[in-house]
């Protein structure tokens, strides 16, 4: 009994720490953005760079610009991917854009981001663009006479030539800033502009309760429920009640309940950016330049959205609401479970096994994330809990990169789109530059001379880029790969 | 009869847009045959670069977005 009690505490108290301290600033607009980018960005403005006669130096980019910008969710990935490899610019883009979509996307990377640290967030990108490129013209190379014999098959998929509007431009935008405004730790973001004291005796009592109600150990990289959090958890409980009632028919039309729930999640982001401090006898309530700043990017989005098409804003409204619907309830268990299992792993197992940077440590990293399966973004809670367990940094990003791009459910979805043959080859691709990768970073972060680390990923970069321009050179074929 | 097919492999969208089309057509009072398509193959014989998609008789409608019943009462009419 004592040991279910222990787990389920573990478990409420992850989940109660990371609604309160990480979603609001970066996952809830992260939220929106995704879809904005989901309904506002017409798919033909990128795709057209991807037709059958695009030639490589375009396709590529524009494959890993798909990746990030129009794939958030996997009715996108899939049908795209398929339509990349069948129709369009052929195997390699098409592999590109699946091996950047899952890392790439503005989701996983504000959420990497705010939980693991921006440099992480940065390494992860970086590194999947870079790879998901090599992997991409690896593949093409590989399996060019398939590629060739391309059935004939109209452009007509990928011929629609489209631009994205001023308006959605500018809710994109403004969206975007709300996130950075949020969640950038700089001056003048940090300063404080003034500060009112609020009597509320009772602020105090219940901050100790909350403390005691959600126990935690620093030293193992646990947190607390500040007062803030529990208000902000409140906020989202509502807010997460109201859309159900505003959003889920807003195809048809918005109702008062759809201006509710938008007025406090506004709400909501004002109060995450402000500083509640529970003082003796009340509650000090600080204005900082980071709360300005939100109200101010929130204006812009305001202003911006008002110029949107009615059903622009109906279909981004519904695509946000999907996602949350999609993608929180699964982060929600996802991390309560990780808050148990945590509870039982010994820090001394990760130590030993990826403690440091080393070969053995980032092919295990990469073996795990090849086996486990987390849905969306679960990765990363999971991430921080071997973070906080003493993993080094080079071995986690080889998970990252490993995890989301090999899970089950996508091999098997490849498997059934390009064959098993290829698929077995991508999947050995994929485990053999995530541990390059993580063998990489890891050498940044342990400090090694920078100039040996970007020599060493340049010269990884051009044998891969001669070898290939030698064997396109060799085939007289049209340079599209 | 219409042959209304709904293109999507289970995921929430499509759901969504399956209901809706099926609405529409009750209340238009208009008589189709509804047909599920999951098969990713089947799916990419219809040129979509987002699921769902609408097919109505034959011809992709609308893909990566759910109609309103205006809209698909237009196509169905």
């Amino acid at each position: 009994m004592d040991i279910f009690l222990r787990s389920m505490s573990g478990g409420a108290g992850n989940l109660a720490a990371y609604l309160a301290a990480h979603v609001l600033l970066c996952l809830l607009p992260a939220f929106f953005i995704a879809g904005a980018m989901a309904a506002l960005i017409p798919k033909a403005s990128i795709t057209r760079w991807l037709g059958r006669n695009a030639p490589y130096r375009v396709s590529y980019p524009a494959a890993a610009a798909a990746g990030s910008l129009l794939a958030v969710c996997s009715c996108t990935i899939v049908p795209l991917f398929a339509g990349i490899h069948k129709k369009g610019a052929g195997l390699g883009p098409a592999i590109t854009f699946l091996f950047f979509a899952p890392a790439g996307n503005i989701l996983a990377l504000a959420y990497t981001g705010s939980i693991l640290g921006a440099e992480f967030a940065f390494a992860r990108f970086a590194l999947s663009l870079l790879f998901g490129i090599g992997i991409g013209l690896m593949m093409a190379v590989l399996f060019w006479r398939d590629d060739a014999s391309h059935d004939a098959q109209t452009d007509a998929l990928f011929a629609q030539q489209a631009s994205i509007g001023a308006a959605p431009l500018g809710v994109l935008l403004s969206l975007v800033a709300v996130l950075i405004a949020g969640t950038l730790k700089l001056w003048p973001l940090t300063a404080t502009v003034g500060t009112l004291t609020l009597p509320l005796p009772w602020a105090e009592v219940w901050q100790a309760a909350l403390y005691q109600w959600v126990p935690f150990d620093a030293a193992k990289g646990e947190e607390g429920v500040s007062l803030q959090g529990s208000l902000l958890i409140l906020l989202l409980v509502l807010i997460g009640l109201i859309a159900w009632k505003g959003l889920e028919d807003i195809v048809e039309g918005a109702n008062r309940w759809t201006w509710v729930a938008l007025g406090l999640a506004a709400a909501t982001l004002l109060v995450a950016a402000m500083r509640l401090t529970p003082v003796p006898g009340g509650v000090e309530l600080a204005l900082t330049g980071r709360a300005l700043a939100v109200a101010a990017a929130l204006g812009a989005v305001l202003h911006h959205a008002r110029r949107l098409e009615a059903d622009a804003w109906r279909a981004w409204l519904w695509e946000a609401w999907r996602f949350v619907k999609q993608i929180f309830v699964l982060l929600v268990v996802g991390v309560f479970v990780v808050g148990i299992v945590r509870q039982w792993i010994q820090p001394q197992w990760i130590e030993n096994l990826a403690g440091r940077n080393d070969m053995l440590a980032n092919a295990a990293a990469v073996l795990f994330g090849v086996f486990m399966y987390f849905p969306t973004l679960v990765e990363v809670p999971v991430a921080h809990m071997f973070l906080d367990l003493g993993m080094h940094r080079g071995p986690l990003l080889a998970y990252l990169m490993a995890d989301p791009e090999l899970s089950l459910q996508s091999i098997l979805m490849v498997s059934a789109i390009i064959g098993r043959r290829k698929t077995f080859t991508y999947v050995g691709l994929v485990a053999l530059f995530s541990i390059v990768a993580g063998l990489a970073y890891g050498a940044w972060v342990d400090g090694m001379e920078r100039v040996w680390i970007i020599g060493g990923l340049g010269s990884f970069a051009a044998v891969l880029v001669t070898t290939l321009g030698w064997l396109l050179g060799r085939r007289a074929m049209p340079a599209r790969v | 009869m219409k042959s209304v097919k709904i293109l999507g492999s289970g995921c929430a969208n499509c759901r969504k847009l399956e209901a809706a089309a099926r609405e529409a057509a009750t209340s238009a009072g208009i008589e189709a045959e509804f047909v599920k398509v999951t098969d990713m193959n089947a799916i990419t014989a219809y040129d979509l670069l987002s699921t769902p998609g609408l097919v109505i008789d034959e011809k992709l409608v609308s893909s990566g977005r759910i109609p309103t019943q205006a809209e698909i009462q237009g196509w169905l009419a």
